[in-house]
Order: structure tokens, then sequence, then C-alpha cells
């Protein structure tokens, strides 16, 4: 077993457990946080799959690929929390109203 | 032994995440969210990914971690009896869900779980252009692979990426509301906390440069200055300086907007000069990158710590209506 | 093994001492003042440890010198943190004392 089958077989794992959580938790907050581990996922595979491409170097084009996607990923979870903060000073909500 | 370390990683990294949407408590989430997001960190470090290392633990764990931790102060509420009635009808709602649907998810997932580790087990080898940028390496003016791909090679990706940025904030400031721009509030009144964030504004100015230009030769770049001259605004709000309030606003446009209008200038004019978009001639690229890396690092600086200011006061005026009523 | 990783392992082994301490105070403790200090005091001389091994394993001046501040920034901001959130915490009981008092 090679270094990046360890992180790329822990990606698959991570990516579902986000998912998992988007389905199962309630309060926006843990599904922000689901959507981000989910996108950890995706950036870990990625980037193992770049080590094992490695010649003197790892190869370069996913490590950018990340770093630009985990800025625009942090981005949209701030949209997202202004969002839900706002929601929640209007109604008074934690969850989307038709969980109730 | 390494395969040890990294396995012991791996199953750090995974208990984080689901403990981190199992807890009961949002407080115990949002920090051992920061705590997973230091494990990737980590990982990366393990996969001779030092720059996204660098990103992942300023941004995704330090930058989130404070915007969740500011959101808490929304969704932790301070009187506990509304936290049970809350809790209350949590339960209540919980025990009504249906049994067959939750077995389905379940199914779903464990399927679905299956079906990624074969995916990424079978993924095909080759491919990958650790060659094609290894050959192009010395005509991009810089010595650092990733740099050379984020501002030579695939420089309209980096572009476009800050227009996300942007729109982000801008995003943001929609939800908002109508409470930009407020009047600077009193500077914080506890001598030490104004003392530390004044020793550390410089620090981490210096830092932010030293990133800047390390990136040239080494793990960094504009994102992550980025990050650390945003922490420095962070810092500044926090300690009662809402420099965003304070500063012109011509020069707030001018600063969240320079790096992309740069960018964007530059390119059209190699365009004109009969290049394509963002062809640097080699001679000169080391230079142009340099300094479209600064003008950028201080666009995500400004674009970042806007994005804090703003969430801030919609809890400073979620604050203000529950000490009026 | 030469004296000085003999000395490397030692400095990471005690450093790891102290954080294995510093983390079963903020388990075992009872409140969160006793918790701050072992979270703060232990665990900054275990990360001293540390980096005093791992600058002597670099054995390169500068980095050593790069290893040194990040102790001392880490230092400053967390006995800083540290003060404020033990500032933070007594004005809360005080209050509380008082309106109990009322």
């Amino acid at each position: 077993m090679e270094t990046y089958q360890i992180y790329s077989l822990t990606s698959a794992v991570l990516f579902v457990i986000g998912i998992g959580g988007v389905f199962i938790t309630r309060h926006f907050i843990k599904k922000i946080i689901a959507t981000m581990i989910m996108g950890g996922g995706v950036f870990l595979s990625f980037v193992s799959f770049a080590e094992r491409d490695a010649l003197t170097f790892a190869d370069p084009v996913p490590h950018a690929l990340v770093i630009t996607g985990i800025v625009v990923a942090v981005a949209s979870a701030a949209f997202a929390l202004a969002l839900a903060r706002r929601i929640y000073q209007q109604t008074g909500d934690i969850s989307f109203s038709n969980d109730k | 032994m390494s395969l040890i370390i990294d396995g012991l990683l791996a199953i750090l990294a995974i208990y984080l995440a689901l403990q981190s949407l199992l807890a009961p408590r949002l407080t115990q989430s949002v920090f051992l969210f920061f705590a997973f997001g230091l494990a990737l960190a980590l990982a990366w470090i393990r996969l001779a990914a030092v720059d996204v290392a660098i990103t992942e633990a300023a941004i995704a764990a330090g930058f989130l971690g404070v915007l969740f931790l500011d959101a808490l102060r929304d969704f932790a509420p301070r009187i506990p009896a509304k936290n049970e009635a809350v809790q209350k009808q949590y339960s209540k709602s919980q025990t009504k869900s249906l049994f067959l649907p939750r077995l389905t998810l379940w199914a779903g997932l464990g399927l679905f779980l299956l079906i990624a580790l074969e995916a990424v087990w079978k993924i095909p080898e080759g491919g990958g252009l650790t060659a094609a940028a290894g050959t192009l390496l010395p005509e991009s003016g810089v010595e650092n692979p990733v740099t050379a791909v984020l501002l030579n090679f695939r420089a309209y990706d980096t572009w476009l990426e800050m227009g996300v940025i942007l729109i982000g904030l801008l995003a943001v400031f929609a939800a908002g509301g109508k409470m930009a721009y407020r009047k600077p509030g009193v500077a914080s009144q506890d001598p030490l906390l104004r003392q530390v964030i004044l020793f550390f504004t410089p620090v981490l100015f210096l830092f932010g440069a030293f990133l800047l230009y390390i990136g040239k030769t080494g793990p960094g770049g504009a994102f992550q200055a980025g990050v650390l001259w945003g922490a420095i605004g962070i810092l500044l709000h926090l300690g009662g300086w809402p420099f965003i309030a304070l500063m012109p606003r011509w020069l707030g446009q001018l600063l969240l907007t320079v790096g992309l209008g740069f960018f964007l200038v530059l390119g059209f004019l190699f365009m004109a000069a009969g290049g394509a978009l963002f062809e640097y001639p080699p001679a000169y690229a080391g230079i142009l990158i340099l300094i479209i890396e600064t003008l950028a690092a201080i666009s995500i600086a400004a674009a970042l710590s806007a994005i804090f200011a703003l969430l801030n006061q919609i809890g400073e005026e979620a604050d203000e209506i529950e000490s009026t009523t | 093994m030469t004296i000085v990783e003999l000395i490397t392992v030692i400095f990471l082994v005690v450093g790891c001492f102290f954080f294995l301490a510093g983390t079963l105070g903020v388990l075992r403790f009872p409140d969160l003042f006793s918790r701050l200090h072992a979270l703060t005091k232990a665990d900054n001389l275990g990360l001293g440890f540390i980096a005093a091994g791992m600058a002597l394993h670099i054995a390169s001046p500068w980095a050593a010198l790069k290893i040194l501040l990040i102790w001392l920034f880490t230092l400053l901001a967390s006995s800083s943190t540290c003060y404020l959130i033990a500032h933070f915490q007594k004005e809360q009981d005080q209050l509380k004392n008082r309106k109990e008092g009322e």
C-alpha cells in the first residue's frame, strides 16, 4: 500500500461523510460544515493523485486547482453563513422550515 | 513506519469529520471542524503539497473558523431556556421521522461509499501534467511550479477566481442588509488586547510580505500572503478600529479591485501586442508575476477582511435587537 | 546514533510528555481557569522542547532562529488569549454573582 492510496481512500470516506451530513444534520451551520468536509474530500483526492504522478516534484496543476478551490469554497461558505444568520435574525429558524 | 503515521492521520481526519457533524453542541462542532482543517493541513504536508497546506491552515481552518466562531454569537444563545426549547423541538421532530426513508438513506450512503472507494482505487495511472509543467518551468519566470501554474500557465483561472472572491463579498454585502459602512465603534477598552494587536500588525505584515516574496522559489504566494494581511484587518476590526468604515469609500473600492483590474489590463495589453491573453514575455515574467501577486494579495486581504467585518456587523445588529427587546 | 541525535530525541520525548500532560489537564480539570492554566503552561513548555529538538535536528542557524521566533510568537499569542478568555469569564461570573445577590 502506497502513501497516496491511504489518502485517496480517506478522501472517498470524507466525501461520503460530508454528503451524509448534508442530508442528516439539521442546523444550518452543521450543513455548511458538511459541505466543507465534502470539499475537503475532493481536494484530498486531487492532491493524492498529484503525489502519485510526481516526477522530480509533485504535479503542480492539481495543487494550483486545490488552492483556488479552497479559496472559492471559503468564499461560498461565507455567503452561506451570511444567509443563515440573516434567516435566523428574520425568522428565528435554525434549520429549513419543512423539517419541523 | 511512515505508513503508520499516514494511517493514523487518515483515521484522525475521518474521526474529526464525523465528530464535528455528530457533536451535540454547536460550539463543539465548530471547534472540531477547526481541528479537522488542521489535520487536513498535516495530510497535505505528508503529500508534499506545502503550498496547499499553508492555504488550508490559513483560510479553511483559520479564516473560516473565525467566521464560524463569529456566527456562534447568533446561534449559541446566552439564554439557556431558549436553547432548551429549541432542543425539545428538535427531538420531537426527530421522533416523527419515518423509518423507511432513514433506511433508504443509510443504504444509499453505504452503496455510495463502496462506489467511491472503488472509483479512487481504480483510477487509471498516467496522464498528469508534471512533465509538461517541468519542461516549461524555465520560461515561466519563477522556480516554484505551483506559482508558475497559478500565475503564468493558468493565469486565466486565477484571475476568474479573484473575481469569485469579489462576487462572494458582494453576495455577503447583499445578504447583510443595510448596515454597511457604519460609524466606527469605540476602540477596545482592554489595554492588553490593544497592545497585542498593535504588536502583531507589523509582524503579520512582514510575514505576509515574506510569503509573497518566497512564493517565487518555494511554498508561498499571493493567496497565503493575502490571508495573513487579511488577518491584520480582522484583528484591527476586533480591537475596535473598523478601518473599513474609517477609510474613504473610493479607497476601499480601489483596494478591493486593484488585483483583478491590473491583472485584466495587463492581459489585454499583451493581447494588443499580438500575444495571447496573459501570455507574458519570458524576460519580464518574474517581475510581472511579483507585481501581480502583490496587488492580488492586497485585493484578497481587503476582500477577506471586508467579508469578516460585514458578517461581524450582522451579529452586532442582532445583539442590539436583543438588548432593546 | 550521535550525541546530537540523542539530545534531539530526548527533547522531542520530553516535549511530547508535556503536551500529553496538558491535554490530560484539559480533559480532567473541573473549571475553565485550571483548564486554561494546563493548556497554556504545559503546552507552551512542550512546544518549546519540540522546537529546541527540531532546531538541533535542522542544524542551520537561520532555520533555528525562525523556529525560535515561531515559539516566541506562539507564547505571546497563547498567553494573551489565555488572559482575554479568563478576563471574560471573570466578568461573566461577577455579573452572575451580582444578579444572584440581588
